[in-house]
């Protein structure tokens, strides 16, 4: 009777040390995931997406937020989860502020070589006089 | 009957295994955002910039569409494949600004490239002008010169013209008045009561001559004189035709015949006194008024 006490407390134990297991194994990605998303939201920020994608930029701190939610209670799979898109949205934000601010500069040129070239065809008709 | 019964039992999971096959591949698993995300994908895949522009991007978004693919394929539930779909559609969409960005940023150097070289053109263009400016500035202080030297020349001819004319002048003893110069012709050039021209006469009128035709705009007036001897009819005449008589010479000469006019005034208007032969001498005498500049004579009064 006690050797089937023991051995059922002893099932118990493994299976509860199973658990524990399961949950470390899934809280440290979702810990880690959520780090690369934060870091990835300050990138998107300090590249300015805020005003050159306010849209991609809200949702990914909105994302941002809740993961954390998600990781104090310990709901490590939705907190994954809300990690990884924060970080994709996130990255398409950084990556639009970045293509807007380069078209910006290729528009800019391109009416600066327009002024010198209306600057040079002027020159050009006046010596030609 | 047993073995039968067996059979037809081993049978039901095969029959229920194969419906569910049948369902599965009539009807794969799919949701809406994940077929949109294909859509995303074969666009960007048609974008040849993307493959060339954002390589290592468009990598992540394939195997992100690929992962939400496998789960489809596995029946996953459709939240899990739509979270998948998710990363994966935004991963395409990022994968299109990096081309972008990318492809705005070679503009740009080349747009740099570009604007150095209408800046070269512009300086060319420039200093071409400036040397071009320079050339005409040279030319044309060349022309002043040029313009300069000729002044200075046709002053130094009409100078020395000038100066062959005045000596002429002298020559023929000629005097400023307030007519004209006036050339004294007297009576030693004119034999004696003849209009004949003598030859000491020839050479003073040739002189004259030399005279108008360097001054083409000159004019004469030619006035005979004569002394109180003999009739004052005789006397205008005589002193009409020694008059005449140097204005023909001076035509056969080739001065022009418009540009001389003749007058006879007899014993008017004498020189010396008429008392003695010396003076009478100075009485007979053709003076050859010449208006400078096409100024008119006056007439004597």
């Amino acid at each position: 009777m006690t050797t089937i006490h023991h051995r059922y407390a002893g099932m118990c134990a493994l299976v509860a040390l199973l658990g524990l297991a399961a949950c470390a194994s899934e809280k440290t990605p979702a810990v880690a995931d959520v780090a690369v998303s934060r870091q990835a939201v300050a990138n998107a920020t300090s590249a300015g997406a805020a005003d050159l994608a306010p849209a991609e930029m809200q949702s990914a701190r909105e994302k941002l937020m809740r993961a954390n939610q998600a990781l104090a209670a310990k709901d490590y799979r939705t907190a994954q989860d809300l990690a990884n898109q924060a970080s994709a949205d996130a990255q398409l934000a950084q990556s639009k502020a970045g293509s807007t601010k380069a078209t910006m500069a290729a528009d800019e040129l391109q009416q600066s070589i327009r002024a010198l070239r209306e600057e040079l065809n002027r020159t050009n008709a006046t010596s030609q006089q | 009957m047993k073995t039968r019964s067996l059979k037809t039992l081993r049978l039901v999971p095969a029959a229920l295994a194969l419906a569910v096959m049948a369902a599965c591949s009539t009807t794969p698993t799919t949701t809406s955002l994940l077929d949109q995300t294909r859509a995303d994908f074969l666009a960007a895949q048609s974008t040849p910039s993307v493959a060339a522009n954002a390589p290592l991007e468009f990598k992540a978004a394939s195997d992100a569409l690929d992962s939400a693919n496998a789960a489809a394929a596995r029946k996953e539930s459709l939240s899990e494949i739509d979270k998948l779909a998710y990363i994966a559609k935004q991963k395409i969409a990022t994968a299109q600004e990096v081309a972008k960005q990318k492809q705005a940023e070679s503009e740009v150097a080349n747009a740099g490239r570009q604007r150095d070289e209408i800046r070269l053109e512009q300086r060319t263009a420039e200093a071409n002008q400036a040397k071009s400016q320079a050339n005409q500035a040279k030319a044309d202080a060349d022309a002043a010169r040029a313009q300069a030297d000729a002044a200075a020349n046709s002053a130094r001819s009409e100078a020395a013209r000038n100066a062959a004319l005045q000596q002429e002048l002298a020559d023929l003893q000629a005097k400023q008045t307030d007519r004209g110069i006036v050339i004294t012709l007297n009576d030693v050039l004119f034999n004696v009561d003849r209009a004949e021209l003598s030859a000491e006469g020839m050479r003073t009128v040739q002189k004259m001559a030399d005279v108008l035709l360097q001054e083409p705009q000159s004019a004469v007036l030619i006035e005979g004189f004569t002394d109180s001897t003999g009739s004052a009819d005789h006397n205008l005449q005589l002193s009409q035709r020694r008059a005449e008589s140097v204005r023909n010479a001076l035509i056969g000469l080739g001065v022009k015949s418009d540009k001389i006019a003749t007058r006879g005034y007899g014993e008017a208007f004498p020189v010396a006194s008429n008392a003695d032969a010396g003076s009478r001498q100075l009485n007979r005498r053709v003076e050859i008024v010449l208006s400078q500049n096409g100024a008119p004579i006056a007439n004597r009064h």
